[in-house]
Formats: structure tokens, sequence, C-alpha cells
């Protein structure tokens, strides 16, 4: 069982990464870059240079791990499933930040420190509303959160929950109005300097997070392998490919605005609107 | 068995935490020193609670409260270092050796 | 197999916990703490408390986050890949260290703690929780009023305009030999001190 479960997540990530290389139309340019000649930087630090796209798209596998794919099946049945999630969120923002600062070069470094000081303050609306999603479950599992939307999905009874949590899932896939790390104003920050198969799996692993923040959005607040009809994979994966297809859709139509700005739109905005959706729904599930 | 391996890891990471707290000239990196104690002892709380304690309830609040204290340390500490940096535009410890002026 | 794990993990977790006083970048340093507290955690989760271990996880990737980005604040080497060595009372220090991790070494090894492990059907984050909101609650709640204050006392004390007006006038950077010019801006000399002195009317 638990061998299949792995083979569901792997493919799972594998198809969708196709999938979001198909929405973003970047496949082409992923394929380019394995052409391409490596970029050597001077004095750089190689371990993290070489193995930070990994660790993203490990992080991507983690995260998706935690999902069930049929009520009460996922892979890593913990209690704590949703704090995985977050572990997951937490350690994608240093990964950034070690793929800006290990090229030794000015415009990664720029990213990574602009990646750094936005990522933190995106933290704290995803927990909030994480948490607000499993106050109904009352427990942290995600078997259980989806269990207790076998009524009424999240979406509807939390409902700033899901727009928040897709400003997070942009900023994790480092996409459209959340991307300061790779944006091209700072010529694609921390890849800046990355050529050849590094910037390939770079680029990747930013598909298969998009599938892993996805599926974690479709499990809390569409209720994940829940429908009818059709067995619970095949709604986990429509219900994810189509977050995914909304997530390309809205990182290709807003606008960025500067850091100090969407610093402000953070603390000033988003946090107080995250305390307050947690407060709604503490009273809802009561 | 495994508590005597849970417990020496924890020294060691106290031991090392203390060498660098007392040693690191740079503020940040003593409150890495400090943040390694830290570690050592979470890590012995949890070699007691899980090994020792038989999973009594209070053992785990008593590491959320470390993990508090943690983010304590890291916040004052941070607003200390920007304090003395403003005041003497340096970030070693010898910078306030004297604490007149 | 659990045994052989968690010496793993926790000689996983005293060699980082070196490594940080031990590489030359600041960056290494506190990623390398990072993945000192990883391994506690990892070790939390194979000693059947998960939610410790994985929050643990959590915290500590934020922490070390905002930690890099204050460390680049007062480093003189923002990417830090310069060796680095900034070290005093080396032999005190060396001295502390080894003694308190022999004594407390010592002190495990004579004594003889109660074996009373955690049941493995324990429910133990339903525990925690009832425990935190139960029981404990006015500890958890100091704690909360306790981080309140941190907040309050961090802004206070970091904040640039202070009550006493700006907070770096008159500051001095220390001199590049003993008693010699100061190194670095001088604050007074204008360009980058920004002094607010409205307000006094």
């Amino acid at each position: 069982m638990i061998v299949l479960l792995a083979l569901v997540v792997l493919g799972t990530l594998l198809v969708g990464t196709l999938f979001a290389a198909m929405l973003d139309r970047s496949h082409l340019s992923i394929v380019a870059f394995f052409a391409r000649q490596r970029v050597e930087t001077e004095a750089p630090d190689r371990l993290n240079r070489d193995l930070a796209p990994a660790w993203y798209l490990t992080l991507a596998g983690a995260g998706l791990s935690v999902v069930p794919f049929a009520p009460g099946l996922a892979l890593i049945d913990s209690p704590v499933g949703i704090v995985i999630w977050g572990s997951c969120e937490a350690l994608v923002i240093v990964t950034v930040f070690l793929h800006g600062w290990s090229p030794n070069a000015p415009f990664p470094l720029i990213g990574a420190y602009r990646y750094a000081a936005i990522g933190l303050p995106v933290m704290l609306p995803s927990m909030f509303v994480l948490i607000a999603a499993a106050l109904p479950a009352e427990s942290l599992s995600l078997i259980a959160i989806v269990e207790s939307q076998r009524e009424i999905w999240n979406v509807i009874r939390q409902p700033l929950g899901l727009p928040l949590f897709l400003i997070v899932a942009l900023a994790m896939t480092l996409r459209g109005p959340m991307d300061y790390a790779d944006a091209a104003d700072i010529a694609t920050g921390t890849s800046a300097e990355a050529s050849g198969a590094g910037r390939a799996l770079w680029q990747t692993a930013r598909l298969a997070m998009l599938v892993s923040v996805s599926a974690i959005a479709a499990t809390v607040f569409l209720g994940g392998p829940l429908g009818p009809l059709l067995p619970g994979p095949v709604w986990l994966w429509l219900k994810t490919a189509a977050l995914m297809a909304l997530i390309v859709l809205l990182g290709n139509r807003i606008a960025r605005t500067t850091p100090s700005r969407m610093m402000w739109i953070l603390w000033v905005v988003l946090l107080p609107l995250s305390f307050l959706h947690l407060l709604i729904s503490g009273l809802v599930a009561l | 068995m495994t508590l005597t391996i849970v417990l020496l890891g924890a020294t060691a990471l106290v031991g090392i935490g203390l060498y660098g707290a007392l040693s690191q000239q740079s503020f940040v990196m003593l409150m890495m020193g400090l943040e390694l104690m830290l570690n050592g002892a979470l890590l012995a709380i949890i070699g007691f609670w899980s090994l020792s304690l038989g999973g009594m309830p209070e053992g785990q609040l008593m590491a959320i409260i470390v993990m508090a204290v943690m983010a304590v340390e890291l916040a004052i500490g941070f607003a200390l270092i920007v304090a003395v940096y403003r005041k003497r535009q340096a970030d070693v410890t010898e910078s306030i050796d004297t604490l007149r002026q | 197999m659990t045994d052989l794990l968690v010496a793993l993990l926790a000689v996983c977790a005293v060699w980082t916990g070196w490594r940080v006083f031990r590489v030359d970048s600041m960056v290494r340093a506190t990623f390398s703490l990072m993945l000192s507290f990883v391994a506690v955690g990892a070790i939390g989760v194979l000693l059947s408390a998960p939610y410790i271990g994985v929050a643990t996880v959590f915290m500590m990737a934020v922490e070390m986050m905002v930690m890099a980005i204050f460390m680049v604040m007062f480093m003189m080497n923002p990417a830090g890949l310069n060796p680095m060595s900034m070290v005093h009372q080396h032999r005190v220090s060396i001295g502390a260290g080894v003694l308190a991790f022999f004594g407390l070494a010592a002190a495990i090894l004579v004594s003889r703690p109660p074996s009373n492990p955690v049941a493995p059907d324990a429910d133990v984050v339903t525990e925690l929780g009832l425990e935190l909101l139960g029981p404990s609650m006015l500890i958890f709640e100091t704690a909360g009023v306790t981080l309140l204050a941190t907040m309050v006392g961090a802004v206070i004390l970091s904040s640039r305009q202070g009550r006493f007006g700006s907070a770096d006038e008159g500051s001095r950077p220390p001199g590049l030999t003993e008693g010699g010019d100061p190194a670095g801006q001088r604050p007074d000399g204008g360009g980058g001190g920004h002094h607010h002195h409205g307000g006094h009317g």
C-alpha cells in the first residue's frame, strides 16, 4: 500500500509538473537550458548552488506526500500533517535564499534578500489560514481536515481562506505579483547566474512546487478527494489542476508592486485580514 | 540506552553552545551559541519526556516554553544589537567594553 | 533500529552545531545551526513527539532566516565568503565548554533515570492541546503575554527615534586601531544620518 501511495505521489508530481509546464508554456525554455553552458561565478558556495534546486524539488515532494489521495489515505499519515506542510513552506524560503546567496553575485543576492524579506511576513497569513482550516476538523491532520469537509467545503465555510492561501501559493512558486526572487526587474534574480542543468532543475522545481501547493490548497479548501461518482484521486487531480490553472492565471494577470509597498500590504492589510479570518473561522467552528 | 545517547548529544550541544557564547566576538555569533545551548535543552526535554516520564503532557509544554524562550531571546537580542549598533556602529562585544558616554 | 537512527541524528546535530563556529561565513553558520535544529526535530519525531519535532523545524527555519537577514545588516561582508574568525578568551571558552560537557556527561552516566517510555498508542498531540488549554492554560497564556511584551520591547529598543532624541546621535564608530580614527561613516558628517527634529514645537 505504501509503495502504491509513493508511486501515486511521484506520478502526480511528474504529470502535474508537465501540466504546469504546459500551462506556463515554459517547457521549451526548460529543455533549452540543458543545452546551455554552465556559468561559473567567482568564489561561489558550490554545495548550496548545486543542491538548492534539489532541495526545492524535495520540499515539493515532501509537501505532496502529506496530501490524502483518498479519504483516510495519505503517504505520510501524520497527526500534524498541516504543520509538516508549514515547515516545507518555511524551508522553501531558506532554499530560495540559499539559491540566491550561493553564486556570490549581486543580482542573485538582491533577489534572495528581497524574497526573504517578503517571504517571512507571508508565512504569517499562511499559518493563520492553515490553523483556521484545522479548527472545524479539531485536528492538525490533513486526513481529519478532509473528513471535516464532508458536508460543506472550507472554501464556503471560510471564504477568506482560499484567497489568502493563493497569495501564499504565488509566493511559494515565485510567481507573478509575489515573485520577488526571480523577477525580470533584477535580471531573473536568484537564477541570474544559473544556467545549464541547474537552471532547468530550478525551473522544474518551481513547477513541481506549484503542483504541491495546489494539492494542499485543494485538500484544505476544496475537500480534497471528496466528491460524487468519480474515485477520490481523480477528484483530487481535477481540483489540483483547476487550482494550478487559477494560480498561473493570477500570476500572469496581476502586476507586481515595489517590495516596500508589498511589505506594507503584507503587514498592514493581509496580516490583520488573516487575524479576522481566524476569528471568524473560530466563531463559526464553535 | 536511547535516553543516554540523546542526553549525551544534548550535553555536547550545550558544551559547544557555551564555548560559542563565551568565545565569539560578534553579537550574532554569540546569539547562535545561546540558541545552540537552548537546542541542547530542547533535546534533553524531548528525551526525558519520551523515555522517562511516560509522555506526561507537561513535558511537551516545557518544550513549547523553550521554543518561546528562543523566540524572545532572538527578538530582544536583535533589538539590543540594533540599539548598540545605533550607538556605536559596531556589532562586536568589545565595542561595549565600557558603557560610559 | 530507532536507537541507531537517534544516535546518527544526535551525531548529526552535534556535528552541525560544531560547524556553526568553524565555518567561514555567517550564512553557513546560520544554516548549519538550522540543520542542527532540524536534526533535533527529527529526533523528536522519532521519539513520538511529532508536534514538537515538526514545530521545531518550522520555528527554526523561520528564526534562522531572520538571523540571516540581521546578520547581513551588520556584517562587513554580506555574502560572507571570506575567511572569518572573530574570537576572544578562546582558551577559557574551550575550557568552559569541555568542562560543561564532561560534567554533564558524567552526571548522565552516573545517574539512573527511570525508564518509562511513551505508550505507543498515546495520542500525544491531543494530550498536548488539552494540556495547553486546560491545566496549564495560565502558563501558556503567560508565554503569550511574554511574547507580546517582547514585541513591544523589541520595537522600543530598536526604534531610531528614542524618547531622548535620535538614538544614533553622537554615535562614533570604533577605531580601526586602538584609539585611532573611527572606521566607516561618520553620522555627524551629514549624509547618512536622518535626524527627525519635527514635533518639538
